[in-house]
């Protein structure tokens, strides 16, 4: 709910001045879509072998990394880019990306806050991310990523100590060589999806978090990232190894830049979640939706799994408002017995967005566990499907899971989808799914009108009455900036 | 895949059989042409995902089954007692007038004609032809006898109509099968399909069915596939449901090693209903696909579809339930569920219930479930000294048995119950107490 709608509307107004309040929240604009005039070091487009060696030579990285890269890259030429997702956008010309681009400031690498260009600092103040207060009182540690490059990493020292491993991924492939080599796609494969290969290929950096036996992270880990040179595709990489009995709890959130062109984003997660650990992967997705003709918008195209060891338990939490085009399908690999996944998603789609999102729950191991919550919301022209997959092999005797996907369909022109794959072969698995479609009820809205509540207001406190299930699955700050994300994005939706 | 003699045929255009209108050559020519572009399903087809078809690869099963006849005493044991419906009997695809009951003594407000001699042929493959599959152009490219039947307005038909399509020949062959049921508005009738199969027959029935229920008319629809598990059997229903009209399906697959029925239910007009309700049990080596789509394309319209199976043994179910509400189909109920017992280790469940929605002043909901018999039932059996085996077939037996009660037929119930119960139960003791006890 925007300022001047608050002031301007009366009470008890008609639901058609609702309407005229609507249209004018609707055409906000994006209030995160700034460029901030950072020179770049961004590399032609086009994608080539010799590509690969200069964002490879540009790391200093070692020779095993680069011929990594390589296979990557030859076995994505071999790939075909995936249709099957029910989202229509022109194809993308992969020969007219960028893949890399760092801030030019950053090339020698600042090894604290005071030698972050100060530019770079107010593009974070404007997004709200202030880094020295998030130091000081948040007690947070970030690693934000600005492009390509990681460039302030804090409370390392404060991680140091528990002997948790937080730093950029380009970092640890020259500190922690075994452990990349060792985990590095053994969750996504590099052949698995075409984004993953192209992500192998080309990723520029991300972070890289290991959490030793038996410890429990003293802090919540965080990474904002943004994108920033324009034509410049993202590709971001993220390896969390829990240990024996560790703990972690990690945010992810993001905004992004007003552009008129298409960016690409692929990024891939992955989690290893030894015997008995706990992985919490929290993300907040606002990156520019494109504007209210369709036009511009960021192409997420994005690969997460995790895998689940004994005893263990993955939990992803997503709260998707972003992105012209969303693909993505965070998923869990319950290959111990007795491991839990849980996922918990919100997805709001406005405008022209267009999102295929959901999980996959692929259950080995005896007595797992597994809960899907999803709650789509589509307004505008949009399209907003769920695709989920549940399986249970042979072996997952006594496993479950429940399953619910909620769709709330706001003004006649949207769509909203559901695609649950669900497949067993064991007899002593349980598996209940339920899906339901509706729109905001009138009686709802009628209700709170009549108690003096204005329509978009009242609108805002359903669709967070729609959410609540996930939104309590977030850690406490997120909760609050998803609730904010939610009334902005859906500013204006009813009639 | 391999090509027989049946793909050149109809990859050169000279379909088995001629016609003697031009519309039916031009829609056969058309699916003709269709097939051979079609590719053939692999594992990558979404529509086949689930379902091999390794079986007809060898192309054995594309050769056209010949005519043949059987004695009236074989036809008895198909017989549906009390159902005392008009029968048409089909043997591996060709209809059999001398079988059949006489076409002269039809019930009043009915007519039945040859496709050939249709006097209406605007809606043929007009269902079917919008959703086609590859099998349903291979059904449309080679039809020998498809019949027309038709009911006139306003008539109200008391005797269902029984169409027996019997599997007879014993070496792999090709049936092909096609109904056109054209109700007029104001009109009721009852269609029954069985299809059934002689001892050691080995045929691929490639069925279509298309469904007109024109304005505020009434259909009860009943297919039943009773083959033997020597026998191989993809089909489709197609239907259009138009103005207040209703019409209630009903599907039980429990013949057949491979079973595949494509359910296409649109609305054509405001106010209209229809329920799909299915039951299968594969057991063996038995694979069950259906494929139901209700197409909601105006608004006002209410769909219920509910379909459950047990899966034994090493067999396999595959259920893909699709609602698609289009963008103009403005207060549409809807809803599906899908539940399904496995009883085997080796037994093997798919289902995707999809909901395809552009509309938003819509209500619509699925439900799947896959699960083993419920524990707590089966604990407050045992309590009672029922032995876990007995036990085991009354549950299974209830889970099913709840379907088959709603049915509106009741001699189709009496008829349906003892097959379903013979599934369940091994020791003829509990059969009878099963037949016994539902029947109370």
């Amino acid at each position: 709910m925007s300022q001047e709608n608050a002031q301007s509307a009366p009470n008890a107004e008609p639901l058609s001045d609702a309407d005229q309040q609507i249209d004018d929240a609707i055409n906000k604009e994006y209030s995160a879509g700034f460029v901030s005039n950072i020179e770049s070091d961004t590399l032609e487009a086009g994608l080539s072998e010799d590509v690969i060696r200069f964002i490879s030579g540009k790391k200093n990285e070692p020779e095993w990394m680069l011929e990594w890269r390589l296979k990557a890259y030859h076995q994505w030429l071999e790939m075909e880019e995936p249709e099957w997702a029910h989202v229509n956008y022109p194809k993308i010309d992969f020969n007219e990306i960028s893949y890399y681009s760092a801030p030019k400031s950053m090339a020698d690498g600042p090894k604290s806050l005071d030698e972050v260009d100060p530019d770079l600092i107010a593009t974070y103040n404007k997004l709200g991310i202030p880094l020295h207060e998030q130091q000081m009182l948040a007690g947070v540690a970030v690693d934000a990523v600005f492009d390509s490059v990681s460039v302030a990493t804090t409370f390392r020292e404060n991680l140091k100590e528990a002997g948790v491993i937080f730093c950029p991924i380009s970092e640890a492939v020259h500190e922690y060589p075994e452990l990349i080599k060792k985990y590095l796609a053994s969750v996504v494969p590099v052949k698995d999806n075409y984004y993953a290969a192209l992500n192998c290929a080309v990723f520029s950096d991300g972070s890289f978090v290991y959490i030793p036996k038996g410890v429990k992270c003293p802090m919540e880990l965080s990474t904002y990232f943004r994108i920033n040179e324009a034509k410049t595709g993202q590709f971001e990489r993220t390896l969390i190894i829990a240990e024996e009995g560790s703990e972690v709890s990690y945010l992810e959130g993001c905004t992004a830049p007003m552009r008129d062109e298409n960016q690409l984003h692929a990024a891939v997660v992955e989690l290893v979640c030894l015997d008995g650990a706990k992985i919490k992967y929290s993300t907040v997705q606002n990156w520019y939706p494109g504007d209210e003709q369709g036009k511009g918008g960021i192409y997420n195209f994005v690969t997460k799994r995790g895998i689940a060891h004994t005893n263990s338990r993955i939990s992803w939490t997503q709260v998707e408002t972003g992105s012209a085009v969303t693909w993505k399908y965070p998923s869990c690999v319950l290959k111990g017995d007795n491991s839990v996944g849980e996922f918990y998603s919100v997805a709001l789609t406005n405008n022209y967005q267009q999102a295929d999102t959901g999980t996959k729950m692929i259950h080995i191991g005896k007595n797992t566990r597994s809960t899907i919550i999803s709650k789509g919301i589509s307004a505008g022209k949009s399209s907003n499907a769920y695709r989920g997959l549940v399986r249970f092999n042979a072996g997952a005797d006594g496993a479950r899971n429940f399953t619910q996907c909620d769709s709330l369909l706001i003004g006649s022109e949207c769509a909203a989808h559901t695609f649950p794959y669900i497949e067993s072969k064991n007899p002593k698995a349980i598996i209940e799914h339920e899906a339901t479609t509706s729109k905001v009820s009138e009686d709802q809205l009628y209700l709170c009108q009549q108690r003096g509540i204005d329509a978009e207001k009242a609108v805002s406190m359903i669709v967070n009455g729609f959410c609540k299930d996930v939104f309590k699955e977030l850690p406490m700050e997120f909760a609050v900036e998803a609730g904010k994300l939610l009334e902005v994005s859906l500013e204006g939706s009813v009639g | 895949m391999t090509s027989t003699p049946l793909h050149a045929a109809i990859a050169a255009g000279s379909t088995l059989t001629s016609h003697a209108t031009t519309k039916i050559a031009d829609v056969q020519n058309a699916a003709a042409h269709a097939w051979a572009q079609t590719p053939w399903p692999t594992r990558k087809t979404e529509a086949w995902k689930y379902t091999p078809l390794k079986a007809l690869e060898k192309g054995e099963y594309f050769i056209p089954a010949a005519k043949s006849t059987l004695s009236a005493d074989a036809l008895k044991q198909f017989a549906i007692n009390r159902l005392e419906a008009f029968t048409l009997v089909f043997i591996d695809g060709h209809f059999c007038a001398e079988q059949s009951d006489d076409l002269t003594q039809l019930p009043t407000g009915m007519t039945i004609e040859h496709l050939d001699d249709a006097s209406n042929l605007e809606q043929f493959n007009k269902a079917a032809g919008e959703h086609a599959t590859l099998f349903g152009e291979l059904n449309t490219a080679t039809i020998n006898t498809a019949l027309v039947i038709n009911v006139a307005k306003n008539a109200q038909i008391t005797q269902p109509v029984n169409v027996l399509n019997v599997a007879s020949a014993n070496a792999p062959c090709l049936a092909n099968a096609r109904i056109l049921w054209q109700q007029a508005p104001h009109s009721k009738a009852t269609l029954v399909e069985h299809f059934v199969s002689t001892q050691d027959s080995q045929v691929f029935t490639n069925s279509i069915t298309e469904l007109f229920v024109g304005e505020n008319a009434q259909c009860e629809h009943y297919r039943l596939h009773l083959e033997d598990e020597a026998n191989l059997h993809i089909g489709g229903v197609y239907s259009h449901v138009h103005k207040h009209a209703r019409l209630n399906s009903f599907y039980l697959a429990m013949g057949a090693n491979l079973q595949r029925v494509d359910v296409v239910t649109q609305f054509e007009g405001e106010g209209a209903e229809a329920v799909n309700n299915g039951v299968y049990l594969p057991r063996n080596k038995q694979l069950v696909d259906f494929h139901t789509c209700i197409e909601h394309k105006v608004p006002h319209c209410n769909s219920n579809e509910i379909f459950r199976g047990i899966i034994g043994d090493s067999a396999r179910a595959v259920f893909n339930g699709r609602i698609h509400i289009h963008k103009d189909a403005q207060k549409t109920l809807a809803e599906l569920s899908n539940k399904n017992l496995l009883t085997s280790n080796k037994a093997e469940v798919n289902t995707k219930p999809e909901l395809e929605i552009y509309a938003d002043d819509v209500r619509c909901a699925h439900g799947a479930t896959i699960a083993e018999l419920d524990a707590l039932a089966m604990h407050y059996l045992r309590t009672r000294g029922i032995s876990q085996e007995e036990a085991q077939v009354m549950l299974s037996f209830g889970f099913i048995n709840e379907l088959i009660e709603q049915l509106n037929n009741t001699a189709i119930v009496e008829y349906l119950r003892p097959v379903i119960a013979q599934r369940f139960a091994k020791k003829p003791e509990f059969l009878e107490s099963l037949i016994h006890e539902a029947l109370v």
